[in-house]
């Protein structure tokens, strides 16, 4: 009997699931006209202002009224979202002019997507980054809303929060973002970090000096999206980097980002201890003399190429792998390598003898047709 | 003797009625679970709760390739037209007979070059290598004395310069956004060693440029079993096991694995025919015996277009191997049955595996003989067999058609009533024909298998026709 049941329970499950999915199907291939619809009358509706605003200055308070209405419904954000992208391509001014109306819609809408759903918080955030482009709207009280969107447990929220602040908020409140989202609950992976704070649209200077004397608020995760930031963006903290490359008691991701910062700016001071780096035999500091290897691309001099050509020697493959590929920047050729290439270490003579392969195969190499 | 005959039925009754909930539940289950998982998915692609296109982790493809003449230039086509800024393809030909080296050189004017390569793991020597830097993504081939598609994989991962690495098969083709799509769950979560992506048969598709142009099910009948039982089964159980860390395939068509943690792990074994289960199965070991965090997850949105076997011999062949790499996975890390020290992969995972899908031809044969049986001694009501067995077909097929559906609606395919009409039939027979033939295979599958242990499976190849 229990069995019976069991069955019965089952099949009336499926059935239900088979019926879910012939509703949804259907919901499905109506959804998308009505999303058209949608779109078209909002379209509609936003042209009649932006005439009425070149009449009279201004567009209709009861515009505003029925956007606040409308758009806390998110299909009907999707929607205005999709014909502001459509109605203002190619008019920044006129969109600019339009958002700058409808900011209290939007501070209106901020409070009310705060207490969503994270999916619709979300969805909110990327609606904001998406209108907020033109950095013209920096309102105070919608960046401190959009740091409690970052706060909330949910990646989506803090990604698309955060871009919404690369997008228009100030250098202070990316900080104060960056801090939020440190605290350990969502997994932020760095290249997202790096990646958004070079899309940010303010002052890079700004933003890097006010990161740089917070640093070590920082976990070491997001220190390291910083000093990784910091790498693609200024050549002005040679000093700085420095002094984290030279610090024993540092983490060695941030030793390592320091070192590569001296790959990309030269900075003579940084030379010795590039070397000295790459001298160090120990098998369980490879990677620091793999990274200053490439590093060393950039410093010329005898004393670099004698380093990196004695580091085709070394017991680590990576090693010799950085070396040979930092000698072939440097423009050696086989008879400056002369020893190494007639040489007895088999593995030093391999390498080097790929990477000048490997320079004449791209010189010969043409653009494909 | 007649007692004898009721005790031995009343037992049999007993276990089947047992594994048969078990199996029903599961199934029950992973179609529920999964059908929600892929609307969740729809819902959230919808709302934008997703990862913008803008970050990339580098990635090196292994193609191994043994005999693929046919197939191998399309294939590294449709891979220079993914769409995704930092990657490297890496084509291992395995001592092929044929001219896969030949054709790959020519067609995308391979120089040769003697580079170093580090052997972190064991495979056999390279004969020589080929280079070509001129497509905008490095290419990279590598002619190697032959040694299995482990010996050639775990070659490529020798080779590869990037820090993760997707193995796939030389017959098959990445969806243009696939790659961005299966590094997703790496820049989710930060523990991530492997990611298995969606493998679907292509059968029937129209594909440009790594997108699906048109979409309609396969012309010939056995594929387009296939189509069903791959959503159901690959699909849905893959999405239920995924939820508790429990997956223990990834498709050797189409996965993404952190390198470092693979080589630490002793990489592919060439020993086994299903070398993807077995690395799989390893890394959850390697991790929980060292204590380290991880996580393998599955992106149902990346996908990976593959030619399923047009013929029942091919398929059978196919099968056949499979159970083969199932056995030897499984025999090979049978300590982590039933132990909690690796988790709900040990008490659930492996369970699933051992009961449903390495035992389940001979227990299904069992079944049929004990009807038999029953039958020839009149101990069986047979309008209630009959009854029972359209149960079981209807409420199969009914589950089929739910997670074929719920594929079909969330990725925006359009289906014809001449395919929806197709597929309802075609599942009623799969689950009533299809299974019962893959059943005999798989059951008489280890039959001699140890002779063919570095074997490449080999199908009927047609010429992909991606345009």
């Amino acid at each position: 009997m229990r069995i019976e049941n069991m069955i019965y329970i089952y099949g009336a499950v499926c059935a239900s699931m088979i019926l879910f999915n012939l509703v949804y199907n259907l919901l499905l291939t109506r959804s998308q006209p009505r999303m058209e619809r949608r779109c078209r009358r909002i379209k509609a509706g936003v042209e009649a202002q932006l005439q009425e605003s070149r009449e009279k200055g201004q567009i209709n308070p009861s515009h505003l009224s029925l956007l606040g209405r409308r758009l806390r419904r998110v299909n009907n954000l999707i929607a205005f979202n999709r014909a502001l992208e459509e109605l203002f391509e190619g008019r920044p001014e006129e969109k600019a002019d339009y958002l700058h109306q409808i900011q209290s819609v939007m501070l209106s809408l901020a409070l009310v997507y705060r207490t969503r759903n994270d999916m619709q918080a979300a969805y909110f955030a990327y609606f904001l980054s998406r209108t907020m482009q033109l950095r013209q709207m920096p309102i105070d009280s919608l960046q401190d809303i959009m740091l409690d969107y970052i706060g909330k447990h949910n990646l989506y929220c803090r990604v698309n929060g955060l871009n919404a602040l690369y997008d228009f908020g100030t250098a202070e409140r990316v900080a104060q973002a960056l801090r939020i989202q440190d605290d350990g609950t969502v997994f932020l992976h760095e290249k997202i970090l790096t990646e958004g704070l070079l899309s940010y649209k303010g002052d890079h200077d700004e933003l890097i000096h006010i990161l740089w004397s917070r640093l070590y608020t920082y976990s070491t995760h997001t220190k390291l999206a910083i000093l990784n930031y910091i790498r693609f963006r200024s050549g002005d903290y040679c000093r700085e980097m420095f002094s984290i490359m030279q610090d024993g008691r540092e983490d060695k991701e941030l030793r390592l980002s320091a070192i590569r910062y001296f790959g990309k700016y030269v900075y003579p001071p940084a030379l010795n201890p590039l070397l000295t780096f790459l001298a160090d035999p120990s098998p369980e500091h490879w990677e620091y003399a793999t990274v200053a290897a490439s590093s060393l691309a950039n410093y010329a001099g005898e004393r670099v190429i004698s380093a990196l050509t004695e580091a085709l020697h070394s017991t680590s493959w990576y090693v010799r792998s950085a070396a040979s590929q930092s000698l072939e920047h440097h423009h050696v050729n086989y008879s400056d390598l002369i020893d190494v290439v007639a040489g007895q270490d088999r593995y030093a003579r391999e390498m080097i003898t790929y990477r000048l392969e490997s320079r004449k195969l791209r010189k010969q190499e043409v653009t494909p047709s | 003797m007649m007692d004898a005959f009721k005790l031995f039925f009343d037992y049999v009754g007993a276990f089947f009625i047992l594994y048969m909930i078990g199996y029903a539940s599961f199934l029950f289950l992973s179609v529920t679970v999964g059908s929600s998982v892929l609307y969740q998915l729809k819902q959230r692609n919808k709302l934008k709760n997703e990862l913008q296109s803008e970050y990339y982790i580098p990635v090196s493809i292994l193609v191994p390739a043994y005999n693929e003449a046919v197939t191998i230039e399309a294939s590294i086509r449709s891979l220079l037209a993914l769409e995704y800024k930092l990657y490297e393809i890496v084509v291992v030909d395995d001592g092929s007979q044929d001219d896969t080296s030949r054709i790959v050189c020519e067609a995308f004017r391979m120089q040769q070059i003697s580079r170093p390569i580090q052997r972190k793991i064991p495979c056999q020597p390279e004969e020589f290598v080929f280079e070509s830097h001129e497509w905008g993504v490095p290419i990279t081939l590598i002619r190697k004395k032959n040694g299995g598609k482990a010996d050639a994989l775990n070659m490529g991962i020798n080779a590869c310069r990037y820090p993760y690495f997707i193995c796939m098969d030389a017959d098959s083709v990445l969806q243009y956004d696939s790659l961005e799509k299966i590094v997703r769950p790496v820049l989710e979560e930060g523990n991530v060693v492997a990611v298995g992506g969606a493998v679907r048969p292509c059968n029937g598709a129209e594909i440009e440029n790594g997108r699906v142009i048109s979409y309609h099910m396969p012309d010939r009948i056995i594929p387009c079993m296939q189509v069903l039982e791959y959503d159901r089964s690959f699909l849905a159980a893959r999405i239920l096991f995924d939820k508790f860390n429990g997956s223990v395939i990834i498709s050797g068509a189409f996965g993404l694995f952190k390198k470092n943690i693979v080589i630490d792990a002793g990489g592919y074994d060439p020993t086994t025919m299903g070398e993807d289960m077995e690395l799989v199965i390893k890394l959850h070991v390697f991790c929980r015996e060292h204590n380290i965090p991880y996580r393998m997850r599955y992106a149902t949105d990346a996908i990976c277009w593959t030619q399923a076997p047009e013929h029942l011999k091919d398929l059978c062949r196919q099968r056949r191997r499979w159970h083969i790499g199932l056995f030897q996975s499984m025999i090979r890390h049978r300590q982590i049955f039933l132990n909690t020290k690796y988790g709900l992969v040990g008490m659930i995972s492996y369970l699933y595996f051992l009961f449903y899908e390495l035992l389940s031809p001979y227990i299904e044969l069992f079944g049929l003989f004990t009807v038999v049986l029953a039958f020839a001694v009149d101990l069986i009501n047979v309008p209630f067999m009959i009854l029972f067995f359209a149960i079981y077909v209807v409420y199969s097929a009914i589950l089929s058609l739910t997670a074929f559906f719920a594929r079909i609606h969330t990725i925006d395919l359009k289906l014809t009533v001449t395919d929806t009409l197709k597929a309802v039939g075609l599942c009623v027979a799969e689950i009533s024909c299809l299974r019962f033939i893959l059943a005999w295979t798989r059951a008489t599958a280890l039959i001699g298998y140890r002779r063919k242990k570095h074997s490449w499976g080999t199908i009927q190849r047609q010429t992909i026709k991606f345009k």
